[in-house]
């Protein structure tokens, strides 16, 4: 078999089995890997009412077709599950190297069941799996069990939580190599739920290409395109993401003090210029790619990875901290404890915010670095109000009455663009089956960078059909496995050819397209059926902002909601029409 | 929002809608800035000449990079590089089919008009992938040496202290390519060329 390896590994934690299976051509086909595969096992094996953090629910990490081949950014996973955040189908996807490493061990994907007695450590070496005696890694800081790890294990590639996972912090993440996070929802808790504190991979089968000169030719396609497109080659690869931060602030969408403004009078102290200037040690990369738009920084005695975009927003603008330096001690406070970022800035702001308003006791002001620094810690260990606070924005802020100030979607938190300054991020937030995400489509790419085309950010027209359309390739994106900044350049023909150079398959543009609907719809569908559905947007997003050069735009939701339906062959109040199902050769009940 | 000058997006927006109507760009192709001390406007890109928007003129820096150039042109580390080697303050690249087709079979375009050749005397034709760190270099130098260069298989460049002078170099340039092949066809249908009185 080209790209693929015909092979899952599934993992018994609470019997501590290990078999390795054959992997259907049919499922592969049909959703190539990586998220596709992932959620089509979720749906297949884990009921939509299941408790996230039980045994029944599962974890799979899966690699795509392209995983670990010679085409750019192809050292990416996705991981699945069911997500104790949204309590819907999950998936998050995440850099380094861990997802080559599983190719290299000849697995398409590995699917974890159950639970461990004990703290588990699973160690797969090529076709040998081991499970090891973790107690004495719980507790440690993911910095610290990677290094432990690196020590005992040499050459392999290491996934772990920290305590935030052990706590089941409804958004702990699960981190790789270099603290490349699979960030959002909450995954990282059902790793802890299941006692898995690691997993070490090592490979060395090559991935098999079915035309190596195609292959050729592709790659000095995309060569030369990554160097002519501005967003890769200059502004990701010259800042990292943080080039963002100048960007999206002077366009009013920076969310700042729980999204009460749109532009943050500091957001110069906080940007990727200074980044660059003040804590930059130098700038790293996943597994075989050019752009490297990571970065490693140093603050004082400090060294880490970060902040990224997101981060900033999140730990900086959102809670008023106008200094590079201390938003990138948050961040590495969060990594080495392993929260995600924007769940933990959203959910923080939006405490600081209820304490501005006298709704909680706990007393806050916007700003204050160092009480933050201590209530990450606090979440982290679910002490005190951190306790609360571990549940995410929308149950804490309910719990007390505060609701309205929880900034998320379907639990999620919001990631950093105001969508009233970007009314298609608006839509793709809203529909978005994880939630409050910016990547299910990353509308800002057309609406703030142009990029393929430039859409008018604050007209509702055309976008139904634009976001529905991302959001189909997006999740074949996430399924080959790429990462979505690929996406900045490659379209779904360059996917295409690639595929079929990589599996020897004839993929086209509509193939493509079509596994992502495919995958869109099933991951509709088991949210339905989990009782999530609801696309909507926080209501003070629906309100006009009153200052800023956003001033007095409203997102017309609705209207855009509509059209999206249509578009997507749903039913008028969301639901996937059976005849679209079928279309979709999935044969779901609804 | 940092505020581009209306003077700014009046020029940028005239010149490129008349590269665009003489068929030098073709629907998102080409770019165009202007300086201003430490600052370059410069055309978004992807942008579409034939109509540009107040939103496709970005703001990046000649001394130093920023996050803006994710909204920029491509060719801006070109526009860059011209502006930091030479003392020029306005800079249009466009694909002019003449200039573009010749440039496939010679190294250096001689206008053969008078008025080409007096204004220009030879336009270098140079290598260089688009958005590259070589083309940014030799576009710059040659510019250093003269008014105008053509990019092997891809445009021109003119840069100049004003913009209606790159852009009168731009049709030069343009017109002398058209001249020059007209020239080589009636040689090749057996007619002699009579010694231009230059
Ligand atoms: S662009 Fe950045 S996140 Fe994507 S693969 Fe490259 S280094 Fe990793």
């Amino acid at each position: 078999m080209f790209g693929w390896c015909g092979e899952i590994l599934v993992v018994d934690l609470s019997s501590m089995e290990a078999k390795r299976v054959e992997a259907d051509r049919e499922l592969l086909y049909g959703y190539m890997g990586g998220r596709g595969l992932g959620v089509k096992v979720l749906h297949d094996e884990v009921s939509p009412s299941a408790d996230p953090f039980s045994p029944e629910n599962i974890l799979v990490f899966a690699v795509g077709p392209l995983t670990g081949t010679r085409v750019y950014t192809s050292g990416r996973y996705a991981v699945v599950g069911k997500s104790p955040l949204t309590e819907g189908c999950f998936y998050s996807s995440s850099g380094g190297f861990f997802g080559a490493s599983l190719k290299k061990a000849g697995l398409d994907a590995l699917v974890v069941r159950g639970r461990a007695e004990r703290p588990a450590l699973l160690v797969v070496d090529d076709r040998d799996v081991e499970f090891r005696d973790a107690a004495w890694l719980w507790g440690k800081g993911t910095r610290e069990t990677r290094k432990e790890l690196r020590r005992e294990l040499k050459g392999f590639s290491v996934a772990c939580i920290g305590p935030a996972g052990e706590n089941l912090v409804r958004y702990a993440c699960i981190l790789n190599d270099v603290s490349n996070a699979a960030g959002r929802g909450g995954l990282g808790a059902v790793m802890g739920s299941k006692r898995l504190k690691a997993i070490a991979v090592r490979g060395s089968r090559e991935v098999e290409v079915a035309d190596e000169d195609v292959l050729d030719e592709l790659m000095d396609k995309a060569r030369n395109r990554f160097i002519w497109n501005p967003v890769l080659s200059k502004a990701l690869s010259y800042y990292g993401t943080s080039a963002l931060v100048n960007v999206i602030n002077e366009h009013g969408i920076l969310p700042t003090k729980n999204f009460q403004q749109g532009y943050f009078s500091m957001a110069e102290e906080i940007s990727g210029e200074a980044l660059r200037e003040r804590i930059l040690v130098r700038k790293s990369s996943c597994f075989n790619c050019p752009v490297g738009c990571k970065r490693i920084t140093r603050v004082g005695e400090l060294e880490g990875e970060g902040p990224e975009y997101e981060t900033i927003g999140a730990l900086g603008s959102m809670l008023a901290i106008g200094s590079i330096e201390e938003v990138a001690e948050i961040n590495y406070l969060c990594n080495d404890l392993g929260l995600d970022t924007i769940s933990t800035g959203v959910t923080v702001a939006c405490a600081v915010e209820l304490s501005e308003r006298g709704i909680i006791g706990e007393k806050f002001r916007w700003g204050d670095s160092e009480r933050v620094k201590g209530l990450v810690v606090d979440v982290a260990y679910r002490r005190g109000l951190g306790d609360k606070l571990a549940e995410g924005s929308k149950r804490f802020a309910e719990s007390i009455g505060g609701g309205e100030y929880a900034m998320h979607v379907k639990r999620l938190e919001l990631a950093m663009y105001d969508p009233r300054g970007a009314f298609g991020q608006g839509l793709g937030y809203a529909t978005a089956n994880r939630g409050g995400c910016h990547l299910n489509p990353y509308m800002v790419a057309v609406e703030i960078f142009g990029v393929p085309h430039l859409m008018d950010r604050f007209s509702a027209a055309g976008k139904a059909s634009i976001v529905a359309y991302l959001q189909n390739l997006s999740a074949a994106v996430d399924s080959m496995v790429l990462c979505k900044f690929t996406m900045f350049e490659f379209d779904d023909e360059m996917y295409a050819r690639f595929l079929s150079a990589v599996t020897g398959v004839e993929f086209t543009q509509e193939t493509v397209v079509t596994v992502g609907e495919r995958i869109w719809n099933l991951e509709r569908i088991y949210n339905l059926k989990a009782g999530i559905g609801e696309d909507r947007l926080p209501e003070r997003l629906l309100t006009p902002m009153e200052e800023g050069v956003c001033a007095g735009r409203n997102i017309p939701l609705g209207e855009m909601l509509k059209e999206y339906y249509r578009v997507r062959g749903w039913s008028e109040d969301g639901k996937p029409r059976r005849e679209k199902l079928e279309s979709l050769g999935l044969e779901v009940e609804t | 929002m940092t505020k581009v000058p209306s003077y700014v997006y009046e020029e940028l927006r005239d010149y490129c809608s008349r590269m665009a109507r003489r068929g030098y760009v073709t629907a998102h192709g080409g770019n165009a800035s202007i300086r201003s001390g430490d600052v370059m406007w410069i055309t978004r890109h992807a942008s579409s000449l034939e109509d540009l928007k107040l939103s496709d003129v970005i703001q990046v820096y000649v001394d130093k990079h920023s996050g803006f150039e994710a909204l920029a042109s491509t060719e801006t580390i070109v526009h860059r590089e011209i502006y930091l080697r030479t003392p020029n303050l306005a800079v249009l690249h466009a694909h002019p089919p003449y200039s573009v087709a010749l440039s496939l079979f010679i190294d250096e375009l001689v206008p053969p008009d008078a008025e080409g050749n007096y204004v220009l005397k030879s336009v270098p034709v140079v290598g260089g992938k688009p958005g590259s760190e070589e083309l940014a270099v030799n576009v710059a130098e040659a510019l250093r040496r003269g008014q105008a260069v053509v990019v092997r298989n891809h445009g021109v460049f003119t840069a100049a202290k004003f913009t209606d002078v790159a852009y009168q170099y731009m049709c030069m340039v343009e017109h002398s390519a058209e001249i020059a092949y007209l020239s080589m066809m009636l040689e090749a249908s057996g007619m002699k060329k009579k010694r231009p009185n230059l």
